[in-house]
């Protein structure tokens, strides 16, 4: 790694740091929100935190972190009520009344988890059985499946179809007999959308079919959809208990530091998904949550944000003839031509990291989280160098 | 309000060194950073002596490192600095073991939950004592695991002789050291000779010590169970941040065990189990011993304190080795409980199958026990004498 790399990825670091801690101009250190800007800066900085760090589009995180409102919310939790010393099982029900406030629903609709993981796999742990498969596609998040192995439910893995799309005809017609269908919609980690249309047919024709299967939902990439033809199947779990919509703060929102997520649905099922309690919720994580819930300016910023920077990510690529899901989310999934091992290593190398492999693409194609724009504009230096492409003027 | 509000403030201007305690939870430590004036009563807000918290919140070292890890809170705990591995490190240095073998938890409750899950089936039950800890008894209840629940000698101790002969063929038993709720330990030589005595009937029974309370205990004949844990691959031992840490709200705990059980504990454990600021602020507690010394020894006056306010006023309270204490008031928990928090103090629920007679109650701060004497004691004095136990009925 040269000096002068080093010095790069600091000062980016730095400056990804400062918008993450929302430094708007000198005249804000007054201010709580600059107070914290001034703590942080003004930390000695630890030996990790001095490091030069990578680029870290492997994650589908939200490279900005959180908002403003949400280190506001943060602090005066901490300061005032809701200590980090006690419980916090009180908060969680405040947090539970601004996720039902944000969609026109009852608390009773609402289960928080630690992540949308654990909304997923007590979904999982309810709902299936070893003789009641789980129905997944076979390239989509794998949470669920992998806490079905472990519970010994069968797994039935629908491979994608040719435009990588998850095949809903085939899971539909797995779903006979099965205990519990995973759809992630946009599907991680393709990127692809199914429009509001197809997720409503399926969804009608696997219930008519096996009226006990229950649906689940993972919308984790939601707010970062653009396409006028998604919906969310918040309206449709509210009235059906056999239908369940995950979400997650791990993305859009910045969050995936603080651990939660929650899902809406029928009070019965919402019941049932109370399995393990609140137990595993921080106090930090519900201050933050219950902020940035209602921050929905926040949301809209960051889907610009990064609708902006995954143009920019897609386009460099078709530039330079590698094609790539239509992405709705946070992340493309490019087909690469080659193996994803030899140029995430290569990337890995340069300070760039990219995502894992993910077979049965692992030969020719690799996810890509998208940063910030100007992430992006070094990442694809790099991405240029590796894949012997002539660095594009773009941009 | 306004003095908490002034202090933060003023704190927080650029320069000022001493930035955490504004951002420091607990009451006790908000009203101590006001400085010049006394902070106003806080008549809104309950004594909370339910929940065998620590009153004063994480430590400063916490707390600054808390508020440091911010940035990196839009990153999944692996990629954050410091990240899960590192407080599996820091875990593992307290604890002179290698990482290998630590399990992270939610709090400690997820090994509970977990050890469960790994250790018992419909064939293999769950032992435990009648009162104790209930999260593993709620969780074999719901996988449909049988329980067998072994009552607490009349001084509040678990039955190790009870206890060993309901092992026999048992996948798991919850050995809670000290006992929550009755406060009560065995102590390291019974603990082993209960082990060795139980391996020797029942070999591949899984025994779980749950030392949440350890850093509370005085007894000098307390020792932990680690050294059990490491030697033998049927024992693990479970902690948690949550008590003297006072890291309660940050839910960190961890298991401690054999490489390859730990292994299982990880596989199981729910992904990314870790809030990036509870991990920044564990691993500061963690190597902050002197704070933890600290906070035991004033666990131990205010216990102190409380223990002899029963005893005075001629009712039993076994001895404890924890944060609360456990009271024979002689009536039943729930009326003292209402009866408490009509007058703004808030005690321990009902624990069956000893709910018609006695009472847990948390130790919060001297000052704070101080409060709460005249309160108890005017509900032990007016509330007249115990109730029939009529509502165990359903109970057992």
């Amino acid at each position: 790694m040269s000096v002068h790399r080093k010095e790069t990825v600091m000062a980016l670091t730095r400056r990804s740091f400062i918008e993450a801690v929302g430094i708007g101009g000198a005249g804000l250190l007054a201010t709580p929100r600059g107070a914290w800007a001034s703590l942080l800066e003004g930390a000695p900085a630890t030996p990790a935190a001095a490091a030069a760090r990578p680029l870290l589009l492997h994650n589908n995180e939200n490279p900005l972190g959180p908002g403003d409102s949400v280190l506001e919310a943060v602090r005066s939790a901490l300061a005032s009520g809701g200590p980090a010393g006690r419980y916090p099982w009180d908060d969680v029900k405040q947090l539970h009344q601004a996720i039902a406030d944000k969609f026109g629903v009852a608390p009773e609709n609402v289960i928080t988890g630690c992540g949308s993981t654990q909304v997923l796999r007590v979904g999982v742990q309810l709902f299936t059985s070893p003789v009641k498969p789980l129905v997944a596609g076979q390239l989509t998040y794998e949470e669920c499946a992998s806490y079905a192995s472990l519970i010994g439910t069968p797994v039935r893995a629908i491979p994608l179809d040719k435009s990588l799309q998850l095949d809903l005809d085939a899971m539909a017609e797995a779903a006979k007999g099965a205990g519990m269908v995973f759809l992630n919609n946009p599907n991680n980690p393709t990127g692809a959308l199914l429009p509001a249309a197809a997720v409503d047919r399926f969804i009608e024709k696997v219930l008519a079919a096996s009226p006990d299967v229950v649906v689940m939902i993972d919308e984790a990439y939601h707010d970062y959809v653009t396409d006028p033809s998604h919906r969310t199947q918040v309206a449709r779990a509210i009235k059906d208990p056999r239908v369940i919509v995950a979400r997650t703060f791990s993305k859009a929102h910045g969050m995936a530091g603080m651990r939660m997520g929650y899902a809406i649905g029928h009070p019965d099922t919402i019941k049932k998904l109370d399995w393990e309690g609140p137990n595993a919720l921080n106090v930090a994580g519900i201050a933050a949550a219950t902020a940035s819930i209602k921050d929905q300016a926040r949301l809209d910023r960051e889907q610009a944000r990064n609708t902006e920077a995954r143009r920019f990510t897609i386009d460099w690529f078709a530039k330079n003839g590698m094609p790539s899901v239509d992405s709705q989310t946070n992340f493309v999934f490019v087909e690469i031509k080659r193996p994803a091992k030899e140029f995430r290593d290569a990337c890995k190398e340069q300070g760039v990291l990219v995502a894992r492999d993910f077979p049965p693409f692992e030969k020719s194609h690799c996810r890509i989280s998208i940063g910030t724009l100007d992430e992006m504009k070094r990442a694809v230096v790099v991405f240029g160098k590796v894949l012997g492409v002539k660095a594009s003027k773009a941009a | 309000m306004p003095v908490s509000r002034r202090s933060f403030l003023g704190a927080l201007k650029p320069g000022t060194a001493a930035l955490s305690p504004v951002l420091v939870a607990a009451r006790g430590r908000e009203a101590a950073t006001a400085g010049v004036t006394n902070p106003p009563p806080d008549t809104a807000s309950p004594i909370l002596l339910d929940s065998n918290e620590n009153p004063l919140g994480p430590g400063p070292a916490a707390m600054d490192a808390l508020t440091r890890a911010f940035v990196d809170a839009g990153r999944y705990p692996s990629n954050a600095r410091p990240s899960m591995t590192d407080l599996r490190a820091a875990i593992a240095k307290r604890v002179s073991v290698t990482p290998e073998n630590i399990a992270l938890g939610a709090g400690s409750w997820e090994i509970l939950r977990t050890s469960v899950r790994l250790f018992t089936s419909s064939s293999r039950h769950l032992v435990t004592a009648a009162p104790s800890f209930e999260n593993p008894e709620r969780m074999a209840e719901q996988l449909g695991v049988g329980v067998r629940r072994v009552p607490v000698d009349k001084n509040g101790r678990l039955d190790l002789e009870g206890m060993a002969q309901a092992a026999k063929w048992a996948g798991l038993v919850f050995f809670c050291n000290p006992n929550n709720p009755t406060s009560t330990l065995h102590p390291a030589k019974a603990v082993a000779e209960f082990v060795a005595r139980v391996h020797k009937e029942s070999p591949d029974t899984v025994i779980l010590i749950d030392e949440a309370y350890h850093d509370y205990v005085t007894d000098p004949a307390y020792a932990t169970a680690v050294p059990l844990a490491l030697e033998n691959p049927n024992v693990i031992v479970a902690r948690t941040l949550s008590k003297a840490y006072g890291m309660a709200g940050m839910r960190v705990g961890y298991g401690v065990g054999q490489p390859r059980t730990i292994e299982n504990f990880n596989r199981w454990a729910i992904t990314f189990n870790q809030n990036s600021l509870a991990v920044a602020a564990a691993i500061a507690a963690l190597g902050d011993p002197a704070h933890i010394e600290a906070e035991r020894a004033r666990n131990t006056e205010a216990r102190a304190f409380t223990t002899r306010f029963f005893t005075d006023l001629g009712y039993k309270v076994f001895d404890s080795q924890a944060n609360f204490v456990f009271v024979e008031t002689g009536r039943h928990a729930k009326d003292f409980k209402e009866a408490c928090a009509k007058r703004g103090l808030m005690v321990g629920r009902p624990f069956p199958p000893l709910e018609t007679r006695f009472a847990r109650v948390s130790i919060g701060t001297i000052e704070e026990m101080q409060k709460a004497g005249p309160v108890i004691a005017e509900v032990l004095r007016g509330e007249g004498p115990a109730r029939a136990s009529t509502s165990t009925r359903g109970e057992r």
